[in-house]
């Protein structure tokens, strides 16, 4: 009996130490952002891990709010983020059901030709895209960003979703016919609410992933109307070195709202990556 | 049911009213900027009296605009649109990579009035090949007062396509209060500079800070031993690109000299994975003795953030002449690079050659670039000294007069696109050892073929 306490004690321990050490990783890279964007670019170079700012250098957050069009950028940011997972969330549902639960001749072959698309690197589509954008005048507008955004996000979600809605009991929707139910609200009524954990998952990695991309933004956009936060940085980067301190602070407020949507969105996308993961 | 099912139906429909006002909205907005001349010129008509007001649109590789050259340029274009109140100049600007690639999408259609671009074969030549500048009249720019030579770059089968902003010259930056203090001395041959290297590093010190992680400047210091080699290199360089045969035996002495350099330790301990910015740092925080780096950084003289006692004292020198070699100290490694170009489509051509002209007025980049120790100018800029100049800006100056040959432009940026890739990266290999020199010299000579 003792020997076995003290064996769970020291297991108890170990595991302490080791969800510390993994806590440590993930957190240092956040704390190390924040250190830095609050130290002049100077200081920068030392050779220590984490510097202590001689002054602690408010004056990046104003520059990086005034000089990097930091609110303009923000809100075009969350405008564009939004519209992309509410369509992508949207379009994926009614996808993954027509696909899976609905019988018609072509439903592996559309599902299929749908998740090609995950095959398809960014870059391959990069100028042939701004060709026909500049064709039909959607350069410099929001459809620019928008429709690349939420092409390249819905295999993703549809694979997800796809796994998802499999796992779902048929029974539910037979119940719903029986008592007299159509298509629309079969899907928006009785499925989409038994999909939470992974509509979730799909908001937050369309999100995150659409959030940093600048590849496109730069070649789409050309005018800062519609520029969203990654353009924040460059007006910091100059001919051959830049000024880091700002492009930190700049960095530290782009990062914020991500985590902070990952810090609400996180209980559900845990659960959401396994689930579909197992059962599709 | 039917109820819930119309709620339903509403709030997609909701939703899709929504989209399609913004859809509404930017269509709109999308119409006036494309459509902006039209409306302009339809406006003109109406108020007779005033000039016609004409957007002109600039694409720079400057995107810091409150610093260094992004900021002479911004200035440049503040002043313009000043003095010209019917012309708007709207910039985008985007840094070198991005820069880059977007150039490529606006090459296929829609090319920004006036652009920035580099007068070096590997990004010219594809885009002269796709006809996308509007060639300028050389005879125009006789009284500009560019310095002889800085022209050729920009120029194919004899018509010039552009103009060049800036005269770049490679050197040693050292800092002399420490080579004093340690009894230290510029080198006068190349074997000391090594010798140097080593009772510097035996102090504690790093010799030379060296940016190895971005590629080009080791490739530069390459071409700088090429031209002390072998004195005018632009025929061998040259002649090594158009076969792909880079065997020559100066090419392959210069390798192997640099390679020999690097692994003797003359560059700070990982300098082929740090980059600009850290290289520099160590040498104005007083941690490396040498920076080598080019002529743009003379404004390290002006830098308040760095310490006094760094700021005042640095000063420079030109790569010195190895034994043997043909080149002298005086045969530099400078060359003309960044510079400015109108597009060939652009519907305000005149106008835009205009404002190209003006960027060169003799009291534009010249001037601003020189009192914000930018660099030095492709012109003639004698006339902006003021004698409040710093002794760094005063030995540039000297150096560049007293040249008795200039390397032109980097071994580098003579090939294809490609070929500078492959030089860029396999440099740092040739560099640490890891890959010897005749296998460097053929990897490089492949991608020319």
């Amino acid at each position: 009996m003792k020997t076995e306490k003290k064996q769970s004690k020291i297991g108890r321990a170990i595991l302490w130490i080791v969800l510390i050490i993994v806590a440590v990783i993930q957190i240092f890279p956040l704390v190390w952002l924040i250190d830095f964007s609050l130290a002049s670019s100077n200081e920068m170079f030392t050779s220590g891990l984490l510097i202590i700012p001689k002054k602690i250098q408010w004056g990046n957050y104003i520059k990086a709010f005034i000089d990097g069009h930091f609110l303009l950028y923000l809100k075009n940011s969350i405008l564009i983020n939004s519209l992309a997972v509410l369509l992508v969330v949207v379009i994926s549902i009614m996808a993954a059901f027509a696909c899976r639960r609905m019988e018609w001749k072509l439903s592996g072959f559309v599902k299929t030709l749908l998740l090609v698309g995950m095959m398809i690197p960014i870059h391959a589509t990069l100028l042939p895209n701004y060709k026909i954008y500049n064709t039909i005048g959607l350069t410099d507008t929001i459809w620019a960003l928008l429709i690349p955004y939420v092409a390249f996000s819905l295999p993703q979600a549809l694979f997800l979703m796809t796994g998802f809605i499999a796992a779902l009991p048929v029974e539910l929707e037979e119940a719903a016919v029986v008592d007299g139910c159509g298509i629309y609200r079969i899907v928006f009524l009785i499925i989409t609410p038994l999909l939470k954990p992974s509509i979730s998952t799909v908001a937050i990695m369309t999100f995150l992933n659409n959030w940093n991309e600048f590849m496109m933004a730069s070649t789409y956009l050309s005018s800062p109307k519609w520029k969203t936060l990654p353009f924040s940085v460059l007006e910091f980067t100059g001919q051959y070195s830049s000024n880091y301190a700002v492009q930190f602070a700049v960095m530290a407020l782009t990062a914020a709202p991500a985590v902070i949507v990952y810090i609400l969105l996180n209980k559900h996308i845990t659960k959401g990556v396994a689930m579909g993961a197992v059962k599709g | 049911m039917r109820k819930k099912l119309l709620v339903g139906i509403l709030a997609v429909c909701m939703t899709a009213t929504l989209l399609s006002g913004c859809k509404g909205k930017e269509t709109k907005t999308e119409d006036a900027s494309v459509s902006a001349t039209q409306q302009e010129q339809t406006e003109a008509e109406k108020v007779e009296d005033t000039a016609e007001p004409i957007t002109l649109t600039v694409f720079s590789n400057l995107p810091d605009r409150k610093n260094g050259q992004g900021l002479v340029e911004q200035k440049i274009i503040d002043d313009y649109m000043s003095e010209n109140p019917n012309v708007t100049i709207e910039v985008e600007a985007l840094d070198e990579e991005a820069y880059k690639t977007k150039f490529k999408a606006y090459a296929m259609n829609g090319m920004p009035d006036v652009v920035s671009i580099w007068g070096q074969p590997s990004f010219l030549d594809e885009v002269l090949e796709a006809g996308i500048l509007e060639p300028l009249n050389e005879a125009d720019y006789a009284d500009y007062g560019f310095v002889s030579g800085s022209l050729e770059g920009f120029k194919k089968d004899g018509k010039l396509y552009g103009l060049p902003r800036n005269t770049d010259v490679m050197g040693f930056y050292y800092n002399q209060k420490m080579f004093e203090d340690n009894g230290w001395e510029v080198p006068k041959n190349y074997d000391e500079l090594l010798v140097l290297g080593k009772k510097i590093k035996e102090a504690g010190i790093v010799p030379v800070a060296m940016d190895g992680g971005d590629g080009w400047p080791l490739a530069i210091y390459l071409t700088d031993l090429l031209v002390r080699v072998d004195g005018n290199i632009k025929d061998i360089v040259s002649n090594a690109i158009a076969t792909g045969d880079f065997t020559d035996p100066s090419i392959v002495e210069a390798t192997k000299l640099l390679a020999k350099t690097a692994q003797s330790g003359l560059f700070q301990v990982g300098y082929d994975s740090q980059d600009y910015g850290t290289a520099m740092n160590l040498f104005t925080n007083g941690q490396a003795a040498m920076f080598y780096m080019g002529s743009w950084e003379a404004s390290m003289a002006l830098n308040e953030d760095i310490s006094e006692e760094v700021r005042n004292n640095i000063r420079a020198f030109t790569m010195p002449p190895i034994t043997d070699g043909k080149g002298a100290q005086t045969d530099i490694a400078a060359w003309n690079g960044g510079g400015y170009a109108v597009a060939a489509q652009s519907e305000q051509k005149e106008e835009a050659i205009k404002f190209l002209n003006y960027m060169y007025q003799p009291d534009k980049l010249s001037k601003y670039g020189w009192e914000n120790g930018v660099g030095m100018s492709a012109q003639d800029q004698s006339a902006y000294m003021t004698g409040n100049e710093t002794n760094l800006q005063n030995q540039f100056t000297d150096i560049l007069n007293n040249a008795t040959s200039v390397s032109g432009t980097p071994i580098n940026d003579c090939g294809p696109s490609v070929f500078k890739t492959a030089m860029e990266s396999e440099i740092q290999s040739v560099c640490n050892g890891t890959k010897s020199v005749d296998d460097f010299l053929s990897v490089i000579g492949e991608t020319c073929k």
